[in-house]
């Protein structure tokens, strides 16, 4: 191998080391040569809450997962850590935008699966699971299947179920996109208490999203994708006091400036 | 006649009786599904029998067939009617569900459309019903093409007592040249009924993408749900219904719809309604009628001695049953445990599964009867010096699996394509291991399926112990036979012809096969819709 490569591939991971995931250099064509992404950086900090937000179509929820694992880049790399991820791995949990439950298993049983492919024993398993629906707010719950659930209640045990997987990083992909208003709000007020309480072992939280107020509500830092093919057009810190006011000032000049962002995507010719 | 000429005539002669009434089964069961869509008593009658006849294997037809085209009709005429009668029982009922099935969930403002354009009875078929009934026509085509193979070479030629009965047809060309010993020729006849077959399946596999691609809709819109549905085909179609927020609108519209006073409606309208009402309520109850007829009318004629003897010997049927039952168990597990490593292996690696798919297809479709005794004459000495007496019974459970694997393969296989993708992404993120995938994702997950296909399975099973049980000459100089069994019994019955005492053993054998469909298969379908559908559990509403 160049020795330059050598040295550079070295480099990368000693940066990604300083934070929990890292992805560097990122491109990435669909199989129709249709190119996605070019040269995309995201990291994620410890304990950092980050959000990804694009147009409609620019590949967001495909950047999600090369950042899990589940789809391989054509060039860069994904770290968690400072080592490389190549395939999907229970450390970062994806949880869909379509809210994923298994309606064969109770909601107790739905969350034990994730415990049960790591070896535990059957009490131990129950008791963790226990605990993870309790964490998001389901105690009293656990014996109802998932279709006796409420949408917001399906998506609680689906966040109880990456929990008790003991994950170190979170990437969401629009998980309040198939809430009602009123169930997404309750939710997104619990979520970021829920994701960093100390009975959890997360480290950061990545989320998709193309709604703009949910996003300033819930992230530390906001990365913006946008052109095609699609790459990091700006990176806004959030600093407000939790929870945050969507009436104050400062919450809408943030607003403000992601939507400057957001004009509509420039093609570059490639 | 060259021989080759022939035996390629007689080929397509056979394809030709497959596919001419598969075509029958297609049109008659549009006109039927219409009239069941139309009228409530009809739809009643009609779906239960369709339910009965299609958890009752084909061959318990034989006797009844045999009775009344051969004995009935006689002549050349009545034995084509009898092969044909035979095929048609094979290949009707899953289509003619699947065509009401269809017609079942046309969309809602398709049928407003063809209202509002005040479309005839033609137009609307043509337009709307018949092309929206492709996409489950062209799913249903294959396993109907295989059981079509499978029945019409053992009915071109039959035997009833002396008489041997036989109609032209690859099975007929192949028993005479058989008969004469020409081996060149009989592998001749192989390879060109399977050229046939491989042409068959490419057409279908090329009519079925079409289909789908074409006349599949979008099911984003709401769809009138009335009836019974079958699991097997409308369990995604169903889960987007059900979480569909326009369904509930157009479930608010159709109350809406339904509480207004019916002066609104044009007199024309209503009494467009009433003679559609008026005239399913008189099919219906024609074909009931014609029913308890036939039945009253063959009780009365069998004298009272020999309805003594009919019952004095069904504790032996029973028990020959068992046997029998207890062979369909062990092909059913063998069927299961294979075709889920394969079908799930096939599923989960494209490539493989571009070859392997259409090289299954093309098997299911190549008539087992054809070749069996090719597989029996060419291993029998070695698997005789290994398993000794029960030999038999291995050729006959063998020919049991290669009648009937592929149902619950195809089964389990169509259920894993239908898989939602995010359960895959979360068994890849939870690392999950083989055995743990399948049981707590793939098996729960395509349940409905598996039901279907094990249903099929145990159907089929019978058809293949209906003719290993008891085949003399299978191959010059030697039968296969088993000890005890109930089709080995129908066989030798219908052979020396008793039809009485085959036509009593078909019957007990119908009855209990529909009491363990109702018992057991609907019990499990009903299971299945309450808790195994793999789409709802992704919620997207």
């Amino acid at each position: 191998m160049d020795e330059d490569l050598i040295k550079d591939n070295a480099m990368q991971r000693a940066r990604a080391a300083q934070y929990v995931l890292s992805a560097v250099g990122i491109d990435f064509s669909y199989e129709n040569g249709y190119k996605v992404f070019e040269d995309v950086n995201i990291d994620v900090g410890q304990n950092e809450f980050v959000a990804i937000v694009g147009p409609s179509g620019i590949g967001k929820s495909t950047l999600l997962r090369i950042l899990g694992g589940f789809l391989k880049p054509d060039k860069g790399a994904v770290y968690l850590f400072g080592k490389q991820i190549k395939r999907p791995t229970p450390d970062i949990i994806l949880i869909h935008q379509s809210i994923v439950t298994f309606p064969w298993l109770t909601a107790l049983e739905n969350v034990m699966l994730s415990l049960k492919v790591r070896n535990v024993s059957d009490e131990e398993a129950e008791k963790a699971a226990r605990n993870a629906l309790e964490t998001v707010g389901l105690q009293g719950f656990e014996d109802l299947y998932p279709k006796e659930m409420s949408g917001g209640m399906r998506q609680r045990v689906a966040i109880a179920r990456a929990l008790a997987a003991s994950p170190l990083v979170f990437l969401m992909d629009e998980p309040f996109a198939h809430l009602d208003e009123l169930t997404a709000e309750g939710l997104r007020q619990d979520i970021y208490n829920i994701l960093f309480s100390p009975d959890t072992p997360l480290k950061g939280v990545v989320l998709v999203s193309h709604n703009l107020t949910e996003v300033v509500e819930l992230a530390d830092e906001i990365y913006v994708l946008n052109n095609v093919p699609a790459t990091v057009v700006g990176k806004v810190h959030v600093d407000l006091p939790r929870p945050r006011n969507p009436r104050s000032e400062e919450f809408n000049q943030i607003l403000d400036a992601l939507y400057n962002y957001l004009t509509p995507p420039k093609v570059r010719k490639i | 006649m060259n021989e080759i000429l022939l035996i390629t005539l007689a080929a397509l002669a056979t394809a030709g009786r497959v596919l001419g009434l598969i075509l029958i089964s297609i049109v008659t069961g549009w006109f039927l599904a219409y009239a069941a869509i139309k009228g409530k008593i009809f739809e009643n009658i009609y779906i239960s029998i369709i339910e009965v006849f299609e958890s009752v294997p084909v061959i318990s037809f034989f006797p009844i067939v045999l009775i009344i085209f051969v004995t009935r009709i006689g002549g050349p005429l009545g034995v084509e009617m009898a092969a044909d009668f035979l095929v048609f029982t094979a290949v009707v009922w899953n289509i003619w569900m699947g065509e009401y099935q269809a017609f079942k969930t046309v969309p809602r403002e398709m049928l407003e459309v063809a209202e509002n354009y005040q479309m005839s009875f033609f137009t609307k078929m043509r337009r709307i019903f018949i092309p929206f009934s492709y996409p489950r026509i062209a799913a249903n085509l294959f396993p109907s093409v295989s059981d079509g193979f499978f029945y019409i070479t053992v009915s071109e030629v039959f035997s009833v007592g002396v008489h041997t009965y036989q109609t032209f047809g690859i099975g007929t060309v192949l028993d005479s040249l058989a008969a004469s010993d020409k081996t060149g020729l009989i592998y001749m006849a192989l390879l060109i009924l399977a050229f046939v077959i491989i042409i068959i399946i490419l057409g279908l596999r090329e009519f079925s993408r079409y289909a789908v691609s074409r006349y599949t809709v979008d099911t984003d819109a709401p769809i009138i749900r009335r009836g019974r549905l079958n699991v097997k085909q409308t369990t995604r179609l169903l889960s987007v219904v059900a979480r569909n927020p326009l369904s509930r609108l157009a479930g608010y519209y159709r109350s809406r719809v339904m509480s207004r006073p019916p002066e609104v409606f044009e007199k024309r309208e209503m009494r467009r309604e009433k003679i559609s009402r008026y005239s399913s309520i008189a099919i219906g109850f024609t074909i009931l009628g014609l029913i308890i007829y036939s039945s009253t009318d063959l009780i009365i004629s069998v004298s009272h001695n020999e309805w003594n003897h009919l019952f004095s010997i069904t504790p032996k049927i029973l028990l020959y049953l068992l046997y029998d039952y207890a062979r369909v168990g062990v092909i059913l597990a063998l069927s299961f445990v294979i075709a889920i490593f394969l079908g799930y292996y096939l599923a989960m690696h494209s490539r493989a599964e571009g070859i392997g798919v259409p090289i299954i297809q093309t098997l299911s479709a190549y008539p087992p009867p054809i070749y069996f005794p090719f597989i029996f004459g060419a291993s029998f000495t070695a698997i005789h010096s290994v398993l000794g007496p029960f030999t038999d019974e291995f050729y006959v459970l063998a020919l049991g699996f290669v009648s009937t694997f592929y149902y619950i393969f195809y089964s389990f296989w169509m259920g894993v394509k239908a898989l939602p993708s995010e359960y895959f992404e979360v068994m890849k993120n939870l690392n999950m291991g083989y055995f743990r995938r399948m049981r707590s994702i793939i098996l729960p997950g395509t349940f409905p399926y598996l039901i279907s296909g094990i249903s099929s399975t145990i159907n089929s099973a019978w058809g293949g112990l209906m003719i290993g049980e008891y085949w003399p000459d299978i191959i010059p100089g030697r039968n296969l036979s088993v000890h005890y069994g109930l089709m080995k019994f129908i066989d030798i019955e219908t052979n020396v012809g008793n039809i009485a005492m085959a036509a009593w053993g078909s019957f007990l054998f119908g009855i209990v096969v529909a009491i363990y469909s109702i018992i057991f298969t609907r019990r499990m379908m009903d299971l299945a819709r309450k808790r195994y559908v793999a789409e709802e559990g992704v919620f997207a509403a």
